[in-house]
């Protein structure tokens, strides 16, 4: 992991959930030996954010609030062989952000949607976001929220996507091997990751984590989407977590439907070279 | 310069564009260079539109005001255009029934405008064929009252329905049918001598020069959300994308499309986005990002009125101070302007080696009367272009770097730059303030260290820029200031006058502004005049900000209309 490894302090508090996270993801890169010149791990704006310099050696980008997918879509259209993970928030993510998940699932760009849900703002110093459950009194909702509560898987099935896991941050080993497979994804992997917030969401504790999620198992039939749907969705008891659904014989993701890059053996990046526009000109004569 | 001015007119969806569009290309073909300007109301079908052709022997580049025929397809342009038909000129339109009224009568007999009707109903029953012919029988009348050669129409119309041969046939006919109509009143619209020369330059709007100029510059992503009048930059790059191999991308919103262009760059590529006021607004806060991570961007404004939404489909040159102060922040940057086919080539190639040479964004300015008129330009020299991309290392230099050299304090700000992808430390490019090698900080000295080395990139870049051009007198007792679309109308109008005295000074590099050459000529001249389409003369207040100069005689113009040459005529003259 020394690969991957910066002088920088953590700056996250105590207990946060932000460090299993961080854990898993170095780990799932060694794992899959990828060189740190080809990943490009992309951050948004929140506590999240901070491990854009407690990370090291492969190319990193902390952008702005709400503003990760589009900016790590783009990237990885220009250079299709870098491996590119988005960091996401719930709190950005599902408002600021939800113009961009919704048409990144929909466009199927082949990047990792890596979501930290910890069910707040917390570097705002803990308002609700449109994932924080009912009647918890918030910095900004002191009586609760008014607003119902988004369930993002429930979301994320309404867009047809084809790779959606879920992972909690006090359990680095599952969340590992979901990162990898997420990376190894032809599309875009969304992973919600539950984590903790020990400092402003006193609901969703590592002990309330281990205590109602459970892997959904090696018989699980991951490409079934109904049933993917309603595992995902129905947390009443149990919140299952691993890979819940991975589409079978999934569509080609966004880079490989664009008809002007057909036969194309090189990447936008590789082609910045002068170009002949004579065809076009004689065109307009 | 002896100049012909036609203007067809009718409703949005009747084809008045394809008139406009097939008369220019035969009439360029014949030798003559042909200036197209459209007006049209931001709606599909209905309301009224017009398309303007001026013509001559030699380069034009502005419209009259006034016009020597009005082609009317619909009722509206009956009454609607009297006043724009100069005394003598022709009334074409096609409605037998049709009662001017009494003041309408009054201005046709006192400004001895001749009325010509072609009965295209009748004419369209003989054929027995359906009614969208209209369109080309006018096509076809306008081109015997230049007394020009059939032959040369029919060729364009051919290649036009090139894909569609069962028409060809029959728009042949309707060629023949107008180009042979005989009116009692005989119809001359007596063209100026043609210059074989233009028969080889290009017919080309603003925008797909724009378009071209990225293609030439190795641009390989282009991401925007369709927005008048920047969309046709959009449109034309999908339409050749399949030859070119560029990605195009129309994204959710304008936040999306300045984010995955301003992504591409970072990773290495050449990559664009276009925009209009409103986007423009919206991308801002990628603006202000691109300036912190200091990584090359190129913007296009395409300016129209506002504020909001204002006049969609006309033009205005009211973003300039938004071009340049947009975004939260302070960070370097480089605005310019385009305002012809010609700059929109050249000067958006020059934006992306700006652009990395500077690790910056660029806004390129244009607005819509440059956008989407149609110019007869010369082919674009495609031997000069050398792509720049400033510090970009490369080979066998990576394995010496340090992640502390992408961001290394230099005195001119810029410091040696790499990409995902390469085989070299990563860093961290962020939005927050960073120590050399990404690192984020909030400590005083770190922190203006690193804004200092930002913004002394201004500073180099004021010294690359080229000083405003000046055209006319080399030693003007009058001298006139403008930028963007501007520039049309004062060449036309100062190749016209033939004055010594009044020399142009036009701005294609606003920001940083350039100043050494405008102090020395207006410390000379007797007299200084600004001319913009706007209300504030915002480069009149640049020009005030930076110089101390108050230019107080402004030609100003805000009404969403073009400068047209008889206006800029009669009051420079």
């Amino acid at each position: 992991m020394a690969k991957y490894s910066s002088q920088n302090p953590c700056t996250w508090c105590d207990g946060c959930g932000d460090y299993g996270i961080w854990t898993a993801v170095k780990r799932a890169c060694v794992e899959l030996e990828l060189d740190p010149s080809e990943v490009l791990m992309c951050f948004d704006i929140g506590c999240h954010g901070n491990m854009s310099d407690k990370v090291g050696g492969c190319y990193r980008f902390h952008g702005l609030h709400g503003r990760v997918l589009p900016f790590a879509a783009g990237a990885k259209i220009a250079n299709p062989k870098v491996n590119t993970i988005a960091f996401a928030g719930d709190g950005a993510t599902f408002s600021e952000g939800m113009n961009h998940l919704v048409h990144a699932v929909r466009s199927n760009y082949p990047i990792v949607c890596l979501l930290h849900n910890n069910e707040n703002y917390g570097l705002t110093t803990g308002q609700a976001s449109a994932v924080t459950r009912q009647d918890i009194p918030m910095n900004s909702s002191p009586n609760g929220i008014p607003e119902a509560t988004l369930n993002p898987m429930d979301l994320v099935f309404s867009l047809s996507p084809t790779f959606v896991a879920r992972g909690t941050s006090c359990d680095i080993k599952q969340l590992t091997e979901i990162i990898k497979e997420g990376i190894q994804h032809d599309g875009f992997a969304y992973i919600d990751v539950l984590q903790s917030c020990p400092t402003y969401n006193k609901f969703m504790t590592d002990e309330f984590l281990r205590e109602h999620c459970s892997s959904v198992g090696s018989d699980y039939d991951a490409s079934d989407i109904e049933l993917a749907r309603k595992t995902a969705i129905d947390t009443e008891d149990k919140i299952a977590t691993g890979v819940l659904y991975r589409a079978k014989n999934s569509r080609p993701s966004f880079v490989g439907r664009l008809k002007s890059r057909e036969g194309k053996k090189s990447n936008l990046v590789e082609e910045v070279e002068k170009g002949d526009v004579g065809e076009f000109m004689e065109e307009l004569v | 310069m002896s100049r012909v001015s036609v203007k067809i007119v009718g409703a949005s969806g009747q084809g008045i564009n394809s008139v406009g569009e097939i008369i220019a290309k035969a009439l360029k073909r014949s030798g003559y260079f042909v200036f197209g300007y459209r007006e049209y109301p931001s709606l599909i079908k209905g309301g009224h539109a017009s398309y303007q052709l001026d013509i001559s022997g030699n380069k034009v580049a502005s419209s009259n005001k006034i016009v020597d025929a009005v082609v009317s397809l619909d009722h509206n342009g009956l009454s609607i255009h009297l006043d724009e038909i100069k005394d003598g000129g022709y009334l074409i339109h096609d409605m037998p029934e049709w009662n001017f009224g009494d003041s309408d009568k009054k201005k046709i007999e006192e400004k001895n405008i001749k009325v010509i009707l072609l009965p295209t109903e009748e004419i369209i029953e003989e054929l027995n064929a359906p009614y969208v012919v209209q369109n080309v029988l006018f096509t076809g009348l306008l081109w015997s009252a230049f007394n020009q050669d059939v032959s040369k129409l029919k060729e364009v119309v051919k290649e036009r329905f090139a894909s569609k041969p069962k028409l060809i046939d029959l728009n042949m006919d309707c060629i023949d049918k107008g180009y042979e109509f005989k009116s009692e009143e005989e119809i001359e619209i007596k063209l100026p001598d043609a210059n074989k020369d233009c028969s080889d330059a290009m017919l080309i709007t603003g925008n797909q020069a724009i378009g071209l100029g990225a293609v030439h510059a190795g641009v390989r992503m282009f991401a925007s959300y369709p927005m008048t009048p920047a969309s046709s930059i959009l449109t034309y790059l999908a339409e050749i994308q399949n030859k070119t191999g560029m990605v195009i991308k129309q994204a959710e919103d304008e936040i999306t499309a300045s984010q995955m262009a301003s992504a591409s760059y970072f990773m290495g590529t050449r990559a664009m986005t276009g925009t209009s006021g409103g986007g423009f607004d919206l991308m801002t806060e990628t603006l202000s990002m691109v300036g912190i991570i200091e990584s090359p961007m190129v913007f296009v404004l395409a300016q129209r009125p506002g504020p909001a939404t204002g006049m969609p489909t006309w033009t205005a040159q009211g973003d300039l101070l938004l071009a340049v102060h947009s975004g939260h922040g302070e960070f370097p940057r480089c605005v310019m302007s385009v305002s012809d086919a010609e700059d929109g080539f050249y000067l958006t190639a020059e934006a992306h080696n700006i652009a990395e040479r500077f690790q910056i964004p660029v806004i390129l300015l244009t607005d819509k009367h440059t956008a989407e008129s149609l110019f007869t330009s010369e082919k674009f020299d495609q031997k000069s272009y050398k792509i720049d991309r400033g510090q970009l290392v490369d080979g066998k230099d990576l394995s010496e770097l340090k992640a502390e050299d992408r961001f290394m304090i230099t005195d001119d700000g810029v410091s040696p730059r790499w990409v995902p992808g390469q085989a070299a430390p990563g860093y961290n490019a962020t939005s927050y303030e960073n120590l050399p090698d990404g690192t984020v900080t909030e400590d005083s000295v770190p922190a203006k260290e690193m804004f200092d080395k930002r913004m002394r990139k201004m500073e180099a870049l004021k010294n690359s820029l080229p000083e405003p051009e000046l055209f006319g007198s080399d030693s003007p007792e009058t001298l006139i200031i403008g930028w963007g679309s501007t520039k049309g109308v004062m060449s036309d109008v100062l190749s016209d006058l033939d004055n010594k005295k009044i020399g142009y000074l036009h701005y294609s590099y606003i920001w940083p502004l350039k100043t050494e050459k405008l102090l020395e000529l207006s410390s000379k001249a007797k007299k200084v005049v600004i001319v913009e389409g706007n209300n504030q003369s915002q480069l009149g207040m640049l020009i005030k900000q930076e110089t101390g100069l108050s230019i107080d005689s402004k030609i100003l113009k805000y009404d969403g209309r073009p400068f047209f040459y008889e206006e800029i005529l009669d009051k420079i003259s």
